[in-house]
């Protein structure tokens, strides 16, 4: 028996009198890979923010290894550490260059000497195929795939407990999105726990051991990847398949 | 005892450069720092922090300098706090200029993009950290042309320090021209040493702007 380390249980979030997310349950085990998708606000990326509460949840609890992540008395920096977030636009610390900003958590929030750190980056920027030449460039100067690489990067040398990752490929030029996909695949199969946010279905059908699809502020439909793409139950579910199909062909299965 | 115009302005406006120099040494300085502790605590204050921040900018920013100087002057030794003419000016310069210089930095930490705070969340600082290693680093180099612009300012307007009783260059160039008569020669000398001054300012942030852009960011000119 694998051990959950992430459960949401019954988050709801309204903005106003808009209900985003209307009661989400889900587990995720040790070293499992999930997939959410679903159409434009469905409410995916605010699920995920109410993981690590960079949003706040209205109602509803979060679990990472027991420990409950929405208790008020927790420390949330302490576990939002332990949280890898890997975002949709990157959002690379600017002023630093690669490797700068893959070492600043560990030093400033892990506390590690600064040789510790320096190994602990350059480990992860070579997992993520960022090669040393590219270390001391900033991030301007580098292009979108090797920016969100980068950033894979920083998550990774927090030694996470879970990665999310939000809509990861959706900034990206579509030659560059292969490049970060890889990598994580890559992660996915050395049993990094993974919950990614993405319209990539390749992805989902042959890396994640479960597909979640989320429309209006629930999951309406789970199961292995393959047959909620292929053979979804749900009309809504179909629909999106369906458009997804029309949009980029077979080619991305 | 009268010894020529020249000879004596010259011999007395060393002294008048030295005060200068030393008030400027010291303002520049303190009130960038509290240009950055005012601006920071009115974005990452809790609300008693931002209100109090927030009245100092209101204040020092609403008074007239010449005001704060005579208040500061005239006005603290009635309650028990005598300031010399020399530390007169000097907080009265700090307490104005980092009150502009605060706005610089506020709207600097304002026009950061809320993506890369979210990041720094994310991997688990805490919001000092958060201040220190991600939003000042870029705040500040984002202020300094603002910056820059006040210093410039309390360069000239160190000369205010002279109502106060401050034998800087234009308190010396004023008791010279009331002796000799000579308010051509004297304010023009004047207002060439202020004119080296600020351009010396000028160039010496350029290149202090040149020194913390980020590589990649910069639209390219040429």
């Amino acid at each position: 028996m694998k051990t959950i380390v992430l459960k949401v249980e019954d988050i709801h979030k309204s903005y106003g009198k808009q209900e985003v997310l209307k009661g989400i349950f889900f587990e995720l085990k040790r070293g499992e890979t999930k997939v959410i998708a679903g159409p434009s606000g469905a409410g995916k990326s605010t699920l995920l923010r109410c993981i690590n509460l960079l949003t706040k949840p209205d109602k509803g609890r979060v679990w990472l290894e027991n420990i409950e992540l929405t208790d008020p008395e927790v420390d949330i920096n302490k576990l939002r550490a332990k949280i890898g977030f890997v975002f949709q636009h990157f959002n690379l610390f600017m002023h630093l260059t690669a490797i700068e900003n893959v070492m600043l958590g560990p030093i400033r929030v892990l506390k590690l000497s600064k040789d510790e750190a320096r190994k602990r980056a350059e480990e992860a920027l070579l997992r993520v195929h960022i090669t040393e030449d590219l270390w001391n460039k900033y991030p301007a100067q580098l292009s979108g795939g090797q920016q969100q690489r980068v950033a894979i990067a920083r998550a990774l040398a927090m030694n996470p407990v879970v990665i999310l990752y939000d809509e990861p490929t959706s900034a990206l030029d579509p030659e560059l999105v292969g490049e970060v996909l890889q990598v994580m695949k890559e992660l996915a199969s050395q049993k990094v726990t993974s919950l990614v946010v993405t319209h990539e279905i390749g992805f989902a059908v042959s890396v994640a051991d479960e597909l979640m699809f989320m429309y209006g502020g629930k999951i309406i439909e789970k199961g292995i990847p393959r047959e909620v793409v292929y053979s979804p139950r749900n009309e809504a579910t179909k629909r999106f398949f369906a458009n997804i199909a029309k949009l980029y062909g077979k080619q991305g299965t | 005892m009268y010894v020529g115009f020249w000879p004596d302005f010259l011999s007395r406006l060393p002294y008048g450069i030295m005060v200068t120099l030393e008030i400027l040494t010291i303002t520049i300085p303190v009130s960038i720092g509290y240009g950055i502790i005012l601006g920071s605590a009115r974005v990452y204050g809790n609300a008693w922090i931002r209100l109090f921040a927030t009245g100092l900018v209101v204040t020092f920013r609403g008074f007239p300098l010449v005001v704060t100087l005579f208040l500061l002057f005239y006005g603290l030794p009635e309650v028990g706090v005598k300031l010399s003419p020399f530390w007169t000016a000097v907080t009265a310069f700090i307490l104005c200029s980092g009150a502009y210089q605060s706005e610089y930095v506020r709207g600097a930490i304002r026009s950061l993009e809320v993506g890369q705070i979210e990041a720094a969340r994310a991997i688990g600082m805490t919001k000092t950290q958060e201040l220190f290693y991600v939003v000042l680093p870029q705040a500040i180099p984002r202020a300094l042309p603002g910056i820059s612009n006040e210093i410039i300012y309390q360069i000239k307007y160190s000369s205010l320090a002279y109502l106060v009783g401050v034998n800087e260059i234009f308190g010396i160039t004023q008791s010279v021209v009331s002796i000799y008569f000579r308010p051509l020669e004297a304010f023009m000398t004047a207002a060439a040493i202020y004119l080296i001054m600020t351009t010396a300012a000028h160039f010496g942030f350029k290149g202090l702007e040149r020194h913390v852009s980020i590589p990649g960011l910069q639209i390219e000119i040429r």
